[in-house]
């Protein structure tokens, strides 16, 4: 019995260093065509995961050294993962299948899907050569890749039409696999993670990926337990020294910031209405009170209670269970909410502090952000740029709330997860990122701006029709600003002029 | 500007702002104002915009209604939204004493600062009487602040919509009465209100040109 599971072990271990090879490869390089040939399907599979799947994962989170989870077994659960760049994953797919020989497969599947992979190469080299023959316009250049990019879609699209019965289910716990392999590796590779992550985290890994993509959880998988504890202790110490205060121990500054923090909670995302319970409302209060006395150069701002929210979802979403309409907080121990807060705390510091002069005195970072933004979208598309400056309309009568809510209030909810799995993977270069998607994102409606005047402009760019997105959309604008990125970053003049 | 062809479907455009402290409930004012609706609302980022048509006596009106954000940090974004006003509105919540006060120490020195039109008609508005056992600001306050002050003055509540329409109507009444803003705001001039020029607000002379 005993030997059974021994050999057992090693076939695991085998298959893991097999497939974390497979990985390892794919990782390095081809780092274009995953995330431009994204022809993804809408998933059927609603978002949350099922409640065995999360309860075992739970287990495997309390022994972390355990690699109890082997990769292809995983394929018996169900869940779903609306939530990732399908063409990257489509070849990873294929990589490993061929790899994974004890499972039933279909070589037909398999040959289609490899032609498949060096149309996805052809690719990244005709996006070089794009890049480096690069004499023509800005515009006639993004007309070119998208041409390139749409003649690859279609031979991509015949291959998803193949592998019908390979469903996108079975590329999501492929995707997850992979996740498991690095984030069970003893000094995990956080580019690595970067890499993976950009294309979207399946929702029950995010509470571990986002802490790590912030570098609040340290790589080193021998001391991140006692770095989370000591971190969440210090933010309790924190509550304790800065908001656990009668008034009377308060300058008037900080009662009128903690007024103003008071009364902007409960009106949080008033559309979703887990966070219209008190009790969130208050955890909500703690975290910002305590990290804007802690932030003085810029103290609270409105704005920054928006990008919370995520946070306290994805770290709730480690305890409750089902959808999040239907979470109670009371549900919680003192001692879990506390973690809980000290984690969002912790995360929203991180975040902002690579975008520490976008709160300050007169927000110098959103106004550089928004002028580059009115740059960039003059190179991609001059059409509209000019029809916006004709018409007297300035980008920051619009794109500044972009930029200081991080697009929350334009997308729905439900949505703002798979974008932040985005914000978090670019790290560092998250700002310079934000004026790609946002470009991306405002040309999404480039045909129906040229025809508004000024005055229905404003009106349509306040209340963009994002209401039924689905993650489809999200991820179109993600990866037009990929490939903007690819395309002008590298561009010494691209600003200029 | 706007639609380029035909007779416009206005005689007057106005521009209209609206001020006060964070949480006073100009957003909802202009929401319960425009669509008759009460909501939950975010705190503005920035400025929001809302347009609202109107008709008073023969008059076919257009109000351009500004909405900005009440926080500190926002006021040099919000500054320059002041230029051209022909009509502005100061908000507080008659629950919150700082709101008021406020007035005086803040919104009060901002339009000084900030409207380039000498005849713009300023409107006082209490919010929230809705709350009555929790009021913090008599009536009798609004009116010596608005007698020193020199403008218009209600008590209103956005959440029962109990004088919103006023608000609105009184400030309205009053720009058509003053020669110089309907000159402004007229069919010709309304150009000057949607082009945003922040660069300039210290020319501030340009703007009387078009009322002597």
């Amino acid at each position: 019995m005993e030997r059974r599971e021994e050999e057992q072990q090693k076939r695991d271990d085998s298959r893991f260093n097999q497939t974390l090879k497979n990985v390892q490869g794919f990782l390095k390089g081809r780092s274009i065509p995953g995330k431009v040939l994204l022809t993804r399907r809408p998933d059927p599979t609603p978002e949350p995961i099922s409640p065995t799947y999360h309860r075992s994962l739970s287990e495997n989170d309390a022994g972390r050294n355990e690699r109890s989870e082997n990769p292809v077994e995983v394929n018996d659960f169900e869940f779903s993962s609306s939530s990732c760049g399908e063409g990257k994953l489509r070849e990873l797919y294929w990589q490993v299948e061929d790899h994974n020989s004890s499972k039933k497969q279909d070589n037909t599947y398999a040959g289609k899907l490899r032609s498949n992979s060096s149309s996805g190469e052809q690719l990244a080299k005709q996006v070089q050569n794009l890049k480096i023959g690069g004499r023509s316009s800005d515009y006639a250049r993004v007309m070119k890749f998208n041409k390139v990019l749409s003649e690859t879609t279609v031979i991509l699209d015949h291959a998803t039409s193949v592998q019908a019965t390979y469903s996108s289910m079975k590329a999501s716990v492929l995707l997850s696999s992979l996740f498991w392999l690095i984030l069970f590796q003893p000094s995990l590779p956080v580019e690595k993670l970067r890499e993976l992550a950009w294309s979207g985290v399946p929702h029950y890994m995010r509470p571990d990926v986002w802490r790590l993509l912030l570098g609040y959880a340290p790589p080193n998988s021998d001391r991140r337990e006692a770095v989370l504890r000591r971190k969440r202790l210090e933010y309790l110490e924190s509550v304790g020294q800065f908001y656990d205060l009668p008034d009377s121990e308060r300058s008037d500054d900080e009662i009128n910031m903690l007024r103003q923090i008071a009364v902007d909670c409960p009106r949080t995302v008033p559309d979703v209405s887990f966070f219209q319970q008190a009790q969130v409302q208050k955890s909500l209060e703690r975290i910002l009170y305590t990290w804007a006395i802690r932030h003085p150069a810029s103290g609270y701002v409105q704005g920054i209670n928006d990008l919370v929210t995520p946070f306290l979802v994805i770290f709730l979403s480690e305890y409750l269970e089902g959808d999040v309409d239907s979470w109670s907080m009371s549900d919680l121990s003192a001692a879990k909410v506390s973690d809980v807060e000290a984690d969002c705390y912790w995360c929203l510091t991180k975040l902002l502090d690579g975008m520490q002069d976008h709160y300050t005195f007169a927000q110098p970072g959103i106004q550089r952000l928004v002028f580059k933004l009115k740059e960039l979208v003059r190179r991609i598309d001059e059409p509209v740029a000019r029809h916006m400056e004709e018409q007297g309309l300035e980008f920051l009568q619009f794109a500044f709330r972009w930029y200081n809510c991080l697009l929350i209030r334009e997308i729905p909810f439900s949505l703002i997860n798979r974008l932040w799995d985005t914000y978090l993977a670019e790290g560092d270069a998250l700002p310079d990122f934000l004026v790609y998607i946002y470009a991306s994102f405002l040309l999404t409606w480039s045909d129906e701006l040229k025809k508004l005047d000024f005055q229905e402009m404003v009106m349509f760019l306040q209340h963009l029709p994002t209401q039924t997105w689905t993650d489809q959309e999200l991820e179109m604008v993600l990866s037009r600003a990929y490939m903007w990125h690819s395309m002008f970053n590298n561009s010494p003049n691209h600003l200029a002029s | 500007m706007g639609s380029s062809s035909g007779q416009p479907e206005f005689d007057y455009l106005f521009k209209v702002l609206l001020i006060g402290d964070s949480g006073v409930g100009k957003s909802s004012l202009l929401l319960s104002f425009t669509s008759n609706t009460f909501d939950d609302l975010s705190p503005t980022i920035g400025v929001d915009f809302k347009v609202k048509y109107l008709t008073i006596g023969e008059k076919k009106l257009k109000l351009a209604i500004w909405d900005t954000a009440g926080q500190e940090r926002f006021r040099t974004l919000t500054s320059s939204y002041y230029r051209g006003a022909q009509g502005i509105i100061m908000v507080y919540d008659v629950t919150r004493r700082e709101t008021f006060t406020n007035l005086s120490d803040i919104w009060a020195k901002e339009i000084d600062l900030y409207s380039t039109n000498q005849d713009c008609i300023k409107m006082l508005v209490g919010n929230k009487v809705d709350k009555e056992s929790e009021r913090a600001v008599s009536k009798k306050e609004g009116i010596d602040f608005a007698r020193v002050y020199g403008c218009l003055f209600l008590e209103c509540s956005a959440k029962t919509r109990v004088n919103v329409e006023q608000c609105f109507e009184e400030l309205v009444l009053k720009i058509l009465e003053t020669p110089s803003l309907t000159a402004e705001g007229s069919s010709g001039g309304k150009k000057n209100i949607f082009k945003q020029n922040p660069a300039h607000t210290s020319n501030a002379s340009s703007s009387y040109c078009c009322s002597s």
